[in-house]
């Protein structure tokens, strides 16, 4: 009968379901013998070129094996403290740094401290002080003190990309201070050319803002603004030179108007393509530029008269405290800070953090890395300016915004993000 | 002689009005799919100095090839299939019981099953998230594509009973009357009677719940954390970074996610217009 059929068809189904359901159930145990590791950097990018050979050389030396997952960024963002609570978390993952990201993980007790690892293999030796800073969060996920939580593996900050090609053009050396490079900027201005690619959608207009500010700012002002260890003071030196200067830029013609609609594609594109002779970015370009600006020669230098540049120590690698494998884990790590692995990271376009210098070949690589070493050794990594709460970036995004619109003023703007910036802080200190 | 067949209608301006509006609007729809075809054929480099808008300069394969590759596509094809396909099967049926009983079986407190149906349609997602998290994590499930299945086959049943009740309300009564007088039990009543007549109504849903959850994406991100368990939308952003974006290869899983769904359109899309003009008796 058609109706026995069905329910047979039916009672099957379920069987099944509760067949494939049974596979998954299993707690992990540790077993030593495999390694499930999670990131989500591309295959080609200098960090998955580095962390392929870690992979391999892990296997020979361990015997174990690793189960490797590409991940995207979207995913670990936000499904990681539901996986990280479940029986289904990784051994070891790449995690975003910062106290609303790493540092909320630690809080919550989902992150294994690393302080026994990081003391047995003297990994805090091989981190200048300001790449530390990232990889320690106290007991409500602040970065700067307290217990290891992750161990960075490269470096990122921001510096001018340049055009060589029309810097020669209009005879334009490069510019060794502050005043050269806006003389440089008139320049091309005065010839038609707007001289930055900018994008006033994402994060890059905030970043020159907040190098402006750098400019004129020490260490214990990166220390207020980040750490909140004192109040900033919004109309202040630091943070009033920047917003007048960003609105100068923009009324002499530095940067285009219609730079607000932006996005960092968009910028990193324009620069490529050679429409714009200087890009003030990160060094997350550096590999793409060299591979695919190929119609004109480049290069790169600190942003001229500032100590410091926004920057920080790259993503982490984190253990989750439901991690199976845990002395796997470190020892992993371990071999991702050897020489040779960095010095990989370091040939293919990334930042190392603690490579032989000598071990880098590549030129545009040695540009790229001695500025960064340059950075760390006069202690000038100084974060990035949406940090310090977790809603501040898109904060940052509509007051520059309005003002590049003219829709207020730079006093106006400080006022704004001030309060807004009090509050966020207040939430996160509690006080 | 017949009556001679009439000359060509004469086109008045509102036809040509009618004609350019459906054009343009024809146009601006297929825009979004000719951006991605065109990008996805592009190198890098080309796209960096040509721009989105401008045709390849040569065709570039190697981006729809990495994503097939680096994501194993043809496993999150099946994965999707799977759970597309048994989320539209059961919930149409899970649906059919359901609109039985309250469309014409006419159970008491039918309207406020339907203003709880309703009610669950409107919840979010983003609300269901957590609650669905641990309970999943409890009986086992999480990490599993069985947790999807069960879930929107609940959501999309939801639905899907809502718009049948509404049908099946509407069912000629005499022919259930006729059915019942000839001796057919309330089963036999359902499965010879009211599914057969209602059977073009039914292919539309289980299109559409295929459709919509085959396009799910923060559901599957969630439970499905092995990428053996993926989707193909979740899969898609597999190539997006943290600060960079690779366009063309993006574009090219874009591409390669969004031609199951295409040729799944073209097939069943006679089924999708009869279902939505036909009649409820024949």
């Amino acid at each position: 009968m058609k109706l026995k059929r069905t329910l047979a068809v039916l009672a099957t189904m379920a069987a099944a379901g509760a067949l494939l359901s049974g596979c998954s159930t299993a707690a992990p145990a540790e077993d030593g013998k495999t390694l499930k590791l999670w990131h989500f950097e591309s295959e080609d990018s200098a960090m998955g070129i580095a962390w392929n050979q870690a992979i391999k050389t892990f296997e020979e030396e361990t015997g174990a094996k690793v189960e490797f997952e590409a991940k995207s960024f979207e995913q670990i963002r936000s499904t990681s403290s539901q996986v990280l609570n479940s029986n289904e978390a990784p051994d070891i993952l790449e995690y975003n740094k910062g106290n609303a990201t790493a540092g909320l993980l630690a809080s919550q007790g989902l992150l294994s401290p690393l302080d026994d690892a990081v003391k047995k293999y003297g990994w805090a030796d091989k981190l200048a002080p300001s790449l530390q800073t990232t990889a320690r969060y106290d007991d409500k996920g602040v970065m700067g003190s307290g217990s290891w939580y992750g161990i960075p593996n490269y470096g990122e900050y921001v510096e001018v990309y340049y055009n060589k090609d029309m810097f020669a053009k209009y005879g334009i050396a490069v510019p060794t201070s502050y005043d050269e490079f806006e003389a440089a900027l008139q320049t091309f201005t005065d010839n038609g050319v707007t001289p930055l690619a900018e994008a006033g959608a994402e994060y890059p207009i905030g970043q020159l803002w907040y190098q402006l500010a750098l400019s004129k700012a020490d260490r214990s002002f990166v220390d207020d603004y980040q750490l909140y260890k004192n109040p900033v003071d919004w109309q202040g030196p630091e943070l009033s030179y920047a917003s007048d200067k960003l609105k100068e830029y923009v009324d002499k013609g530095y940067i285009s108007k219609d730079t607000t609609g932006l996005k960092a594609e968009d910028m990193g594109t324009s620069f490529i393509s050679g429409k714009y002779p200087i890009m003030v970015s990160g060094s997350w370009w550096y590999g793409r530029i060299i591979k695919e600006a190929t119609s004109f020669d480049w290069g790169t230098f600190l942003f001229p008269g500032s100590e410091l540049a926004p920057g920080s120590s790259g993503n982490l690698w984190v253990v989750p405290e439901n991690a199976a494998n845990k002395d796997l884990a470190y020892k992993f790590i371990d071999i991702t800070m050897r020489p040779e692995i960095q010095a990989l990271i370091g040939n293919n376009g990334g930042v190392p953090v603690a490579a032989n210098t000598a071990d880098i070949t590549d030129p545009k690589s040695q540009e790229l890395i001695a500025n960064f070493n340059t950075l760390t050794e006069r202690d000038g990594l100084a974060f990035y300016p949406d940090w310090p709460t977790s809603t501040f970036y898109d904060q940052i995004v509509a007051a520059t915004q309005e003002l590049i619109n003219g829709s207020t003023t730079p006093e106006e703007m400080n006022t704004q993000l001030g309060d807004q910036y009090e509050s966020g802080v207040a939430d996160i200190t509690g006080k | 002689m017949l009556k001679p067949h009439r000359q060509k209608p004469r086109r008045t301006v509102g036809d040509w009005i009618l004609l350019i509006a459906v054009v343009l609007v024809a146009a601006l729809i297929a825009v979004p799919f000719l951006i991605i075809l065109v990008n996805s054929f592009k190198s890098p480099t080309d796209y960096a100095n040509g721009g989105p808008l401008s045709l390849p300069s040569s065709i570039y394969t190697d981006g729809i090839a990495n994503f097939w590759q680096r994501v194993n596509f043809p496993e999150k094809l099946w994965n999707s299939f799977f759970i597309s396909g048994t989320v539209a099967v059961f919930a149409v049926i899970v649906s059919v019981f359901n609109a039985y009983a309250i469309g014409i079986g006419r159970v008491k407190g039918r309207v406020w099953v339907l203003v709880l149906f309703m009610i669950a349609n409107t919840l979010p997602q983003e609300a269901m998230l957590y609650p669905l998290y641990f309970m999943f994590k409890q009986v086992g499930l999480y990490d599993n594509v069985w947790s999807v299945i069960i879930i929107f086959t609940v959501v999309q049943s939801a639905f899907g009973t809502y718009l049948l009740s509404a049908v099946f309300g509407t069912f000629p009564k005499e022919i259930i009357e006729a059915a019942s007088l000839d001796g057919a039990s309330r089963w036999q009543i359902l499965r010879r009677v009211v599914v057969p007549i209602s059977r073009p109504t039914l292919s539309v849903l289980l299109i559409f719940f295929f459709i919509w959850t085959w396009n799910e994406f923060l559901i599957p991100l969630t439970f499905l954390v092995s990428n053996a368990n993926q989707t193909v939308p979740v899969a898609i952003t597999a190539l997006q970074g943290d600060r960079l974006m690779d366009v063309t290869t993006t574009s090219a899983s874009a591409l390669l996610g969004l031609i199951p769904t295409l040729i799944f359109f073209l097939i069943f899309q006679r089924t999708l217009t009869r279902g939505i003009t036909a009649g409820s008796t024949k």
